[in-house]
């Protein structure tokens, strides 16, 4: 089936069979490799992506579903590599190890973020906890988010 | 003039090289890889646990449009040679050994063992391949309990065996066991079962393989904890000469002793590659890798104390048997780590050990996180069990058998010396940031009021690296190699055979080669994942903090030694006389005199300098551990238990631990905040469930439970001040501790919380519904 979606801002047009997942279109089909597939069964979260304006788990959404839609992934968040905000409170806060899980808690950290900058620590906890990570024990995780939100609000 | 002051990033939080990669989403992951030509694999499965294969019928999906082969058992068995698992072959003493295909072949083993491989174009099409593929099975009796396999009458999994006894019982005794046992004013008696789990990490396992037949040499490129493993693996059973086999890994999405070497499906992968000419991708989805890349930890104990009236532990004799599963890898080394390190940072004075190793038709026992973890849950579960029966807090009990620090040090009733072990200034510390008598009170007053809340301690020792032996004659651990060079660009290059996946190593190995030769953190890069560049490497029990960090300070050291005998025909001065500070050699002290490391690189590559003059800025370097050392330490939780469902609400953790000089403490606190993360999972959620007939239960994250942001409390972690043991290199591995001291840690705080009700716990793990079953029944007795 023919689609048109735009992803990451640029509008992508392909060829893909009905069965194919978004992740792996993003992934296969676009070469955006960033968006990781951890349980292909929609409960691990390392697949998230922004699909208009809410995060989506890419395994369970079929990529002629997104036909038409706006789709972010990681690598729209840090476009020329520089890390954006998040990325780089994350980063000041040791939040990660492996990194295979880190897509999927930053896209869906920073679509929780926007809809509440002044979350706390267990609004912040229970918003990832769709989310696993296997190395980290969450709490570099939940503290990278608490000083990107801190720091957005202290501008 | 500027002053630079000397740099010092050991020791520091510095931020980690592989973040900006990693958070921009540009990490390179093996399912990130695509190679001209690449084809895709997907392996058929057994869906039984025992059976005979009797017929693999693959004409359907060879004929469907998109698969390039299916390659059955038998084809693999034609071009590849039968043997062992790597590890098993490398590790395993004497006894007898099964040999295998790398595909089933006459039988399956356990349900998931694979039969066939079907190479297509795309992933989906292999996976369509799968279901046209028809296998015609006989079934066998499963083999699905320790018990049964113990049993003459079970069928044994593997025909040269005769039985299911891979590891023959075996006995040790270590001090006057029969003595100690026959004065002891008490003798307790307990069964002790540990529970099938796994590691599980967000990555499973993968791999790109590929064949070149012009110069006859194997490329892989692999998710491994080390590629040199995954070479031998590779050499040994496709046949080619291990420096024919190239093995090079990019980032690799977490493992915990996963992915040590070479498993069958990749090894099947390679040979694929191998018979068709074009590199073939495989990586496993998250079904196959709970089912079966393997599983961990399922023994059982039983074990006799002999205690004193007042509660010192003088003798433990235990036995155990641990299921291994059906292709062997790591269980039948287990028992021999156990036997060792059972008697812990206590005076214990007599160990009985006995050990029996047995096959079941169930994936594979593989490492996991700190593989002999069980004998602290066992020695910690003991000593609590002892405490209640005597009336005597944990705490004390603990105060009462640890051992003294001495001089020289007290030697494990097994036979290593406890040098430097700060176990007792660990048990002390935890006394101080907890107010246990407080809590005690509080405990008390919530208990009236229908609350159960519950303290729990345990202390642990890892021989991470563990002490020089006593005659001085070995480091702990082996080698550790490493190069290093002076790049032309002025940076220095590190090249080791670690295979970081989450620990960290491009930052915390540049932090110590940027202090020792004296640039800036960022004028060192880490070169890792590359079979050709060093003779071998593995990142796995916790060697790499003092193995590779001693390798890269030692590195560092010589390099500059080098760099600095070159530079003083550059700089008026003898070599003595220099020095290098912030990225310049320097006569000491004079800042004006300063060149540029990288001038001194591209001044020694410039020919100008006569055969006298030694302008190769590389060097060698290994590192045998020095003089070792223990990490360690004793974590406490106080937890509420719901006696109505069953919750364990985990209300307060606290880890007091020593793991020698830190390099980096974020990099340190992350890796114990994990390991305990796996440690809480294991207790309250996870389990690898099989039923009667050798069925996976668990082949689903929503089968397979893992705990979420809501399930880890805040971990408070205090860190010990650490007895230096070597003049350079006192860090210390802290990769598996958390894993090992977290499950005794919580389960000693539930029982606890548990008391009023008289439930006794011998068993790890408790999930509500088990929690509420051993309310019950102790009401009922
Ligand atoms: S891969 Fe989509 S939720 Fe796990
Ligand atoms: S950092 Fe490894 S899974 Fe999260």
């Amino acid at each position: 089936m023919d689609i048109t979606v735009s992803v990451n801002g640029a509008a992508r047009a392909a060829s893909v069979e009905a069965r194919k997942t978004l992740a792996d279109f993003l992934r296969e089909d676009l070469d955006l490799t960033g968006t990781h597939v951890g349980c292909e069964h929609g409960v691990c979260g390392a697949c998230t992506v922004i699909v208009d304006g809410r995060a989506v788990r890419s395994c369970l959404m079929l990529a002629v579903q997104a036909a038409g839609s706006e789709v972010t992934t990681i690598e729209g968040l840090a476009p020329d590599g520089a890390l954006g905000p998040l990325q780089q409170a994350m980063r000041d806060s040791h939040s990660f190890q492996c990194g295979f899980c880190t897509p999927g808690f930053v896209m869906q950290a920073s679509a929780f973020l926007r809809a509440h900058p002044d979350a706390g620590e267990q609004e912040i906890r229970e918003a990832l906890s769709g989310n696993i990570c296997r190395c980290t024990g969450y709490q570099s995780i939940i503290d990278g988010v608490l000083l990107a939100a801190r720091r957005s609000r202290e501008g | 003039m500027a002053q630079i002051a000397a740099q010092r990033y050991t020791g520091a939080s510095v931020k980690r090289s592989e973040d900006p990669r990693i958070l921009a989403g540009r990490g390179r992951y093996i399912d990130d890889l695509k190679l001209p030509g690449m084809l895709h694999a997907a392996f058929v499965r057994s869906p039984l646990a025992h059976a005979r294969v009797l017929a693999v019928d693959a004409a359907a999906a060879r004929a469907l449009p998109g698969v390039v082969a299916v390659l059955t058992g038998a084809d693999l068995e034609a071009v590849t040679i039968p043997g062992q698992d790597p590890l098993f072959a490398m590790m395993a003493g004497p006894g007898p050994k099964p040999e295998y295909t790398l595909l089933a072949t006459d039988k399956v083993r356990f349900a998931g063992d694979p039969v066939a491989v079907v190479v297509a174009e795309s992933r989906y099409l292999a996976e369509d391949g799968c279901e046209l593929v028809e296998v015609d099975y006989e079934g066998l009796p499963p083999v699905v309990s320790a018990a049964f396999a113990l049993d003459p009458a079970s069928p044994p999994l593997f025909a040269n065996l005769g039985d299911n006894i891979i590891g023959p019982h075996k006995r040790s005794e270590f001090g006057d066991v029969a003595g100690v046992f026959a004065a002891a004013d008490r003798v307790a008696e307990f069964r002790i079962d540990v529970h099938r789990h796994q590691n599980v990490p967000m990555e499973g396992r993968g791999c790109v393989a590929s064949y070149d037949a012009g110069s006859g040499t194997l490329t892989v490129h692999a998710a491994t904890q080390s590629v040199h493993v995954t070479r031998m693996g590779a050499a040994m059973r496709l046949g080619i000469d291990a420096d024919k086999v190239r093995v090079v890994a990019g980032d690799i999405g977490g493992s915990f002793g996963l992915k040590i070497g070479a498993s069958r499906e990749e090894l099947a992968v390679a040979a694929a590659s191998r018979a068709l000419g074009r590199p073939v991708k495989w990586v496993e989805d998250r079904s196959e890798n709970l089912a079966a890349s393997g599983q961990a930890r399922e023994e059982s104990f039983e074990v006799r104390a002999a205690v004193s009236a007042d509660g010192d532990l003088l003798g433990l004799d235990v036995a155990m048997v641990i299921d291994t599963g059906a292709y062997p890898v790591m269980g039948t080394m287990v028992p021999g780590i156990i036997e060792m390190m059972l008697p812990g940072p206590y005076k214990l004075a007599a160990l009985g050990f006995e050990s029996t190793a047995v096959t079941t038709n169930k994936a594979s026992y593989i490492a996991y996180r700190g593989p002999w973890a069980s004998e602290t849950f066992v020695r910690e579960r003991v000593l609590d069990l002892l405490a209640k029966d005597l009336g005597l807090d944990p705490l004390e009990i603990r105060l009462r058998n640890i051992a003294p620090r001495t001089d020289p040090p007290f030697t494990m009733i097994t036979g290593r010396p406890l040098a430097g072990v700060t176990a007792k200034e660990s048990l002390e510390r935890i006394a101080e940031v907890v107010d246990i008598p407080a809590f005690r009170r509080r405990q008390a007053e919530e208990r009236a009021r229908g609350r159960y809340l519950g303290i729990g301690l345990a202390t642990f020792i890892e021989a991470a690296p563990g002490p020089r032996s006593p005659e001085g004659r070995s480091g702990p651990m082996g080698m550790e190699f490493m190069r290093l060079a002076l790049a032309g660009d002025g940076v220095v290059t590190l090249f080791t055979g670690q295979m970081p996946h989450g620990q960290s190593h491009q930052t915390t190995l540049a932090q110590i080669a940027a202090d020792e030769f004296g640039v800036p953190f960022e004028q060192v890069r880490v070169v890792v994942g590359d079979s050709d560049v060093v003779p071998f490497g593995l990142t796995g029990g916790s060697r790499s903090a003092t193995m590779t960090g001693g390798a890269a300070l030692h590195g560092a050291r010589q390099l500059k030694g080098k760099v600095l005998d070159f530079a003083a025909h550059l700089i008026e001065a003898s070599a003595q006389d220099l020095e290098i500070v912030d990225g310049q050699v320097q006569v000491r002290g004079d800042p004006d005199s300063a060149i540029p490391v990288a001038e001194v690189a591209r001044q020694a590559a410039s020919g100008e300098f006569g055969a006298d003059v030694d302008t190769n800025l590389e060097v060698e370097a290994s590192f045998d551990g020095g003089e070792g050392g223990w990490s360690g330490g004793s974590h406490c939780a106080i937890v509420e238990v719901d006696a109505e469902t069953g919750l364990v609400r985990i209300e307060r953790y606290v880890a007091a631990e020593d793991c020698g000089a830190l390099i980096n403490p974020a990099v340190v606190e992350g890796q114990i905040r994990g390991g305990i993360a796996q440690g809480i999972g294991a207790v309250l959620l996870e389990r690898s469930a099989y039923d009667q007939d050798g069925n996976y239960q668990s082949a689903t994250f929503m089968d397979y439970l893992l705990p979420t942001a809501c399930d880890i409390p805040r971990i408070e972690i205090e860190h010990l001040q650490t007895v230096p043991l070597d003049a350079d290199v006192n860090f210390r591995g802290v990769g598996e501790g958390g894993m090992i001291i977290a499950p005794p840690t919580l389960v000693n705080a539930i029982e606890d919380a548990l008391t009023p009700f008289g439930v006794r716990i011998y068993e790890q793990h408790l999930p509500p519904a088990r929690i509420l079953e051993l309310i019950d029944t102790a009401d009922a007795g």
